[in-house]
């Protein structure tokens, strides 16, 4: 009985996961520089969401030394990540979702 | 109607002077206008440059802070604050990220500004700390310069308006001197000219009247009573031009005239004149009137309403002349004057039609003459049909 109540569980969560949860966070939960840093850093580079979304979507199709706003030391030790598997449509939902957690909008105070 | 001759300026030369000196203000005061804005502008920019420096430390110790606050974001989420001023960020699309004076349009092309009586500094720190890329620092404008400006302006400004004032005085009369000397010229003339009448005229005059008309053949009393219209011409003339240039000299003598009897006089006068034209006269009279008057002053009056009423008439026309309790009128069947002419007449040297003899001055004693006995004077015409002239009190 437990069994069948916990695989329903992991189903459901497999199911109502969003795409950022399923093939951001859980590649990033294991990296020493949480998802969060990334963004601040991005942010601190392009500042509008206009401009940090292009970029970032920019660079996850077409990772390249160029692109990337890893520090050197980051750089060195996990290297480029590999190009994204998702379609257009699937990455945009991903990085608006990364945008929402993250923006400074509306949460200074 | 009657206008006003209380100085020696024709009314087209006031109108002149009106004209220009409207066009002076109005010029003066948009030059000051524009030189008042340039030097608030000057002031303004000076107080601003004077601001500048204190408030880009200001700036710098508030980007000091969003950087702080940016890399301890997760922790803290208090945007930093300061008593000195109030401050908002921007992002690069221009969106407010955060603001501590609520929204407001600014102007992001400006480093420094005053709007409101506020100075806002734009400051664009080198890393877009929170996404910024636009810190705007917002302080109240110390208002002392803004009123040291007004003063000066106003003191400079009336300074300059009197300068002006006084400049275009004297800048007008140098304007108005060709037309003064043309005036003057022609007044002169005729003054010289005058003088020169007298004694022929007087000669001519009082040898026809000498003459015994019953002695002579048709022929020759044809001629000598060609002569007679010609001689009483230029005495009228003459009679004319003496009032004109003489008038602030002749001291009036003012007596009851009867009305009917001076005309009757004066129509006699000019029947010669009529008869030549074939005029036919008709004179109107209503009750006896008598006016408290310098005769000779009356008379030319008269005479010169007579004489336009001959001149400007056709051959076999009519002059009516009527006479009521407290008015007088002449009307003539003549060329007529056009409507837009008719305020100029009272013009020393006016003329409505050119094309017959005189000096544009008959009307012009008839307006002098009515103005000092406060009389009214009015012109009435159909062009190319009628004319009348009405005095009236």
């Amino acid at each position: 009985m437990v069994v069948k109540f916990l695989i329903v569980a992991l189903l459901q969560v497999a199911i109502f996961a969003s795409i950022y949860e399923t093939n951001c966070m859980e590649c990033h939960k294991s990296m020493p520089v949480k998802i969060d840093k990334f963004f601040y850093r991005y942010l601190l580079k392009y500042s509008s969401e206009e401009n940090l979304k292009s970029a970032l979507t920019e660079y996850l199709k077409h990772p390249t030394k160029e692109k990337t706003i890893l520090q050197a030391g980051l750089l060195n030790r996990f290297g480029i990540k590999k190009p994204t598997t998702l379609n257009d449509k699937e990455l945009k939902e991903a990085v608006d979702e990364y945008w929402e957690i993250y923006k400074v909008f509306g949460k200074l105070k | 109607m009657l206008k006003s001759w209380d100085t020696n300026l024709l009314s087209r030369e006031k109108q002149t002077l009106r004209s220009f000196f409207l066009l002076y203000t109005v010029f003066t005061i948009t030059l000051l206008s524009i030189l008042g804005a340039i030097y608030y502008n000057f002031q303004k920019d000076l107080m601003l440059q004077k601001n500048r420096l204190q408030l880009s430390y200001l700036a710098n110790e508030q980007v000091l802070r969003l950087k702080a606050l940016h890399v301890n974001f997760d922790k803290d989420r208090t945007y930093p604050r300061d008593k000195r001023f109030k401050s908002a960020i921007y992002d690069s699309s221009k969106k407010q990220i955060f603001s501590t004076f609520g929204k407001k349009h600014i102007d992001f092309n400006e480093v420094i500004y005053m709007e409101d009586s506020k100075i806002y500094l734009i400051k664009e720190p080198e890393s877009y700390y929170l996404g910024t890329k636009y810190l705007v620092l917002e302080v109240p404008s110390n208002n002392a310069w803004l009123s040291k400006v007004y003063k000066t302006l106003a003191l400079y400004g009336v300074a300059i308006f009197l300068l002006m004032m006084v400049f275009g005085y004297f800048l007008l009369k140098l304007l108005l001197r060709p037309m003064r000397e043309a005036i003057e010229l022609l007044d002169r003339f005729i003054k010289d000219t005058t003088h020169e009448l007298n004694t022929p005229v007087n000669a001519i005059m009082s040898n026809i009247e000498m003459i015994d008309k019953n002695t002579l053949d048709d022929k020759l009393a044809k001629k000598i009573k060609r002569i007679d219209i010609g001689a009483r011409t230029v005495s009228n003339l003459y009679q004319d031009l003496t009032y004109l240039t003489l008038a602030h000299k002749i001291v009036s003598k003012d007596e009851n005239v009867d009305l009917e009897e001076l005309l009757k006089e004066r129509i006699e006068y000019f029947s010669l004149f009529c008869e030549s034209k074939k005029l036919r006269v008709r004179l109107t009279c209503g009750a006896k009137t008598t006016l408290h008057i310098d005769r000779k002053k009356i008379t030319k009056v008269v005479d010169n309403l007579l004489s336009n009423a001959v001149k400007y008439n056709k051959v076999k026309g009519s002059i009516d002349i009527k006479l009521g309790k407290n008015y007088f009128e002449v009307k003539d069947s003549g060329r007529g004057i056009e409507k837009a002419k008719i305020s100029e007449m009272f013009d020393r040297y006016a003329r409505a039609d050119e094309s017959v003899g005189g000096f544009g001055i008959g009307l012009s004693i008839v307006s002098m003459i009515a103005s000092e006995y406060a009389l009214h004077v009015e012109i009435n015409s159909e062009f190319k049909k009628w004319t009348k002239v009405k005095i009236w009190w």
